[in-house]
């Protein structure tokens, strides 16, 4: 018996390329359909259609492997269709700015969902100062480009050793505590960072700092529009390109590190940590690694974020920021990096469409996470177990 | 032969609780010592100590040539010291052959910076170690090989057990420590694991082993060096034959069992 | 500088003893269920709306004028929070006491959410900060010139008399013996047939009454309240709780009097120390969990290998 070793993968590389190609095709037109929705009854109408393809995900999921399997069989394919998707998006969206402002925001929001996703999904190590360090990542480089006219392309490594600086200083009582009292440690450090913020002098206190410039690249700036072959592209698809860069990177950075030894480790000090020691995993150091690397991450979507807006305030970076990230990340499903794009997109865009209910968005949000976190625990893409040589 | 592992005079107390008095023992390199006892007699606590999961109130555990008294678990392991659970905790949510390439994780070297970038390194890595894993996989009785890409979580009883063992060998420890392999494992299977340590020591003459036991034939199969803990101190140490005459021995056992009746 | 001294201190036993009641429902429920319901804080300060509204009722009904109902009122809020707290439990919060910690600190984060916008929307004009009166009002006694109000009293009797009641029940009656029986092994408990609904469902109700009440006098003590002052009051309650050791019943009246007392401090001591105090508080926070992880007073439970 082999187990789940291999999935059903269909028999042709052919029909493999079909069927990555029109699984992208349809999710991308999945997409644009709910992002255009206006009114109440479409909103309604596909999300009831979404609720029904996770209904049949859930009582098929050989449905869900067959997928997988085809986007693994042909990987040429699936990534040459998912650049040209991701490249061709703002093309199809046009002038409606409204459209590229939720998709920037849902990719900055995923980026800072993988970020996290290597603590709570691969290490199960609770952290509620994602949002603090997202934010250090903001201002540390809104400061610099106000204060010494520097770049956008400079402060970008430097807030992020700044955020990654702060990482691993949270970091430092997860060697200690765990659970609900590392939890409330760095609810702590969140708090503490939002409230200095919110005081100092020098961060422009609550109002924040105004007049973040635009970056620019090759004299191209950023607050300009796009001209791409002829097609001009409003100045929001700088932002939508460069922050879909950045979602390349978080991705590339997860399954890199998902695949080597560190993200096993991870994952063993999460199974089980006395075990993981025995083994000679150093689990203080790997559970402030991952501290790091989550700031890391956040720290560049912080950057992009004050760029982009070229205004932040503390009210960015609150406590319940980081809970929005922590939701992502569990209704998404823990430890798979599709998984959690998909909960950043969901629950990005879900409230922006719940306009439609105006004033009662953020009642109806919360009981649509109650409700998916009792009837669906494990997140909409649960983690899957790894596959090594012929069987990937 | 040279000494592998010494430890002297061990006292370990819990609050009020002695749960070692003053062990003191050696095993030497590539010999089996089988450590037996009723139960809550310290043989567990034995094994925390050696690998650094409790600090010792008192004594010193040389390892090798060097001190790692109160050392943490994992520069333990590092160190050389294998070990599986009397309650086989394993990795469960994850997959066998992930279980047993966790266990080389003091002989795999990769780092962040390498893992990010240079992926080929750090993928040839891990390459070489499924293939060993594998091959760890295949060595023991049992088809844990077959059921590789299993959640660890699945398995039964018997086979928890092997791949405890085979997660603990993945390392190439100096010195393995068994708790209990033998629990949960029918006479033949119990038979097969015999067989298996036997021929792991004949492949690797190096090695040595601590076995907790409390299932005489396993004990029988190694009878050179056996030693009884009671109540948290030695009370006798030598061949199993002695041992087993020894009339303190006797009484913990029979004690026991007049108190089970 | 003396009277100082004195203000300051009589502001920090009364806010102290304010958020140990709160701390006091965190550590109950934790105990109990091992959950953190992280949206106590806005269960509890539901309280205020809910004595508002019926002092608001009961005066159309019969006449006389809002105060003079009040203390109905504030009995009708107590009850009505404490089953608030039971339904909650039994509706939302039990589902997730075998989930990971994580799961239950986000659903109960949610909960919060739902709470307080189910006050913005339910109560006329939620959005806006409504005048709470003074349960008791006037000058109860001078120390050394500085007056002594009797709402300071009260709350300090209050509390007192809280955490004496709650003692005695839990160590002298069946009800109150089986929930700390349950808080100390949950499948022992249940093993020896102590049913697991109504020891759940009385913890809740006692820790939402308690935190009915904690809300109640810290309206009365600001003179106001707001839809969304219950998550000041949770993070602060929750982290007495925490640094007193959650479970632990003197361990949440130290942190209520730890956490009240550096907040007062820097009020008091450091220029601007008011728009800093929440740092103050946040670093203490994770100073002590550094040096006693498990808090103060909590037991460091040693794991079975």
């Amino acid at each position: 018996m082999g187990g789940p070793a291999s999935p059903a993968a269909p028999g042709s590389a052919v029909a493999a390329a079909v069927v990555a190609i029109l699984s992208q095709l349809c999710g991308a037109a999945f997409l644009y359909a709910i992002l255009k929705a206006d009114g109440g009854w479409e909103v309604t109408g596909l999300l009831t259609l979404l609720g029904l393809g996770f209904f049949l995900l859930e009582r098929y999921p050989a449905m869900g492997d067959f997928v997988t399997a085809s986007l693994a069989r042909v990987p040429l394919v699936t990534m040459a269709t998912a650049a040209i998707v991701v490249l061709g998006f703002p093309f199809l969206v046009g002038s409606n700015t409204y459209i590229l402002h939720l998709l920037i925001v849902a990719q900055l929001y995923a980026v800072l969902a993988l970020a996290l996703n290597f603590q709570l999904g691969s290490a199960n190590i609770p952290n509620f100062a994602t949002g603090a360090s997202y934010g250090i990542g903001a201002y540390v480089s809104a400061l610099l480009a106000l204060n010494f006219g520097m770049s956008f392309w400079l402060t970008l490594p430097i807030a992020a050793l700044a955020a990654t600086l702060f990482g691993f200083i949270i970091g430092v009582p997860s060697m200690r505590t765990r659970d609900t009292y590392l939890a409330l440690v760095t609810i702590a450090f969140g708090v503490v960072v939002q409230q200095l913020l919110n005081n100092f002098e020098w961060t422009g206190g609550p109002n924040g700092l105004v007049g973040i410039p635009a970056p620019s690249l090759f004299g191209h700036s950023f607050a300009s529009p796009l001209e791409v072959f002829g097609w001009k592209l409003p100045s929001q698809a700088n932002f939508y390109y460069l922050s879909a860069a950045l979602v390349v990177v978080a991705i590339v950075t997860a399954q890199r590190l998902h695949r080597s030894r560190i993200g096993l480790a991870w994952n063993a000090l999460r199974a089980d940590e006395i075990a993981a020691k025995a083994q000679g995993i150093n689990v203080a150091w790997y559970k402030v690694l991952a501290f790091a690397v989550d700031a890391f991450l956040a720290a560049f979507a912080g950057t992009i974020y004050a760029f982009y807006i070229s205004y932040i305030s503390p009210d960015n970076f609150t406590f319940l920021v980081s809970v929005t990230i922590m939701t992502m990340v569990i209704v998404g499903g823990m430890d798979n990096i599709f998984g959690v794009i998909v909960g950043a997109f969901l629950l990005t865009i879900l409230p922006e469409k719940l306009r439609a209910f105006s004033d009662y968005r953020l009642l109806f949000f919360g009981v649509v996470v109650i409700g998916f976190l009792m009837i669906r625990p494990q997140g909409l893409f649960p983690q899957r177990l790894r596959q090594y040589g012929a069987h990937r | 032969m040279s000494v592998l592992l010494k430890v002297d005079n061990v006292t370990m107390r819990f609050g009020g609780l002695v749960a070692l008095n003053d062990v003191t023992f050696a095993i030497e390199k590539g010999s089996v010592l089988a450590v037996i006892g009723p139960n809550g007699a310290g043989k567990s606590t034995l094994f925390n100590v050696v690998t650094g999961v409790y600090k010792p109130s008192s004594g010193r555990v040389i390892f090798d040539g060097v001190d790692i008294t109160g050392k943490p678990p994992y520069e333990v392991a590092q160190r050389g010291i294998g070990r599986t659970f009397q309650s086989s905790r394993l990795f469960s949510d994850l997959s066998v052959l992930d279980n047993v390439i966790i266990g080389m994780h003091t002989r795999t070297k990769t780092g962040v910076l390498d893992a990010l970038f240079r992926p080929g390194k750090s993928g040839r890595e891990m390459a070489a170690c499924v293939e060993k894993a594998e091959a760890l996989l295949q060595f023991g009785s049992g088809d844990l090989f077959e059921q590789r890409y299993r959640p660890a979580g699945t398995l039964a009883q018997a086979d928890r057990r092997r791949l405890e063992i085979a997660r603990a060998l993945a390392s190439q420890p100096k010195l393995i420590l068994l708790d209990e392999p033998s629990v949960g494992m029918d006479d033949a299977e119990t038979d097969a694991l015999v067989a298996d340590i036997k021929r792991l020591r004949s492949e690797h003459p190096e090695l040595s082993v601590i076995l907790i036991e409390h299932d005489m034939r396993v004990v029988e199969a190694f009878p050179e060096h056996v030693m009884c803990i009671d109540y948290g101190s030695r009370i006798a140490e030598g061949s199993f034959e002695t041992v087993r005459a020894d009339s303190r021995v006797q009484e913990a056992y029979l004690g026991k069992a007049a108190a089970h009746a | 500088m003396a009277e100082l001294l004195i203000q300051q201190s009589v502001n920090w036993i009364t806010l102290g003893s304010i958020y140990a009641l709160f701390a006091i429902g965190f550590s109950l429920i934790f105990g109990v269920l091992n959950v953190i319901h992280f949206s106590h804080g806005d269960v509890a300060m539901t309280a205020p709306f809910i004595a508002l509204a019926a002092a608001q009722a009961l005066s159309i009904a019969f006449g006389a004028t809002a105060p003079a109902w009040l203390v109905l009122a504030v009995i009708v809020a107590v009850l009505a929070v404490g089953v608030i707290g039971a339904v909650l439990d039994k509706v939302v919060i039990r589902r997730f006491r075998d989930a990971p910690a994580m799961m239950a600190l986000v659903a109960t984060v949610a909960l919060g959410i739902v709470i307080r916008e189910l006050i913005r929307h339910l109560y006329p004009q939620g959005s806006n900060p409504h005048a709470f009166p003074r349960l008791v009002s006037g000058v109860a006694f001078e120390i050394a010139g500085v007056p002594v109000s009797w709402l300071a009293l009260l709350v300090v009797a209050v509390t007192t008399l809280l955490v004496a009641l709650l003692f005695v029940f839990l160590r002298l009656t069946p009800l109150g013996l089986r929930i700390r029986a349950a808080s100390e092994d949950r499948i022992v408990a249940r093993m020896m047939g102590i049913r697991d609904g109504r020891v759940f469902r009385a913890t809740f109700f006692i820790a939402s009454a308690i935190g009915a009440i904690a809300g109640l006098l810290f309206a009365s003590y600001a003179g106001v309240t707001r839809f969304d002052f219950g998550v000041m009051a949770g993070l602060l309650g929750f982290s007495a709780a925490v640094i007193g050791g959650l479970g632990s019943m003197p361990g949440a009246i130290v942190g209520g009097l730890i956490i009240a007392g550096i907040e007062v401090l820097a009020q008091t001591f450091v220029p601007d120390g008011a728009s800093y105090r929440l740092v103050f508080v946040f670093i203490l926070v994770i100073v002590v969990l550094i040096f006693r992880p498990a808090g103060l007073l909590g037991r460091t439970a040693m794991e079975k290998v």
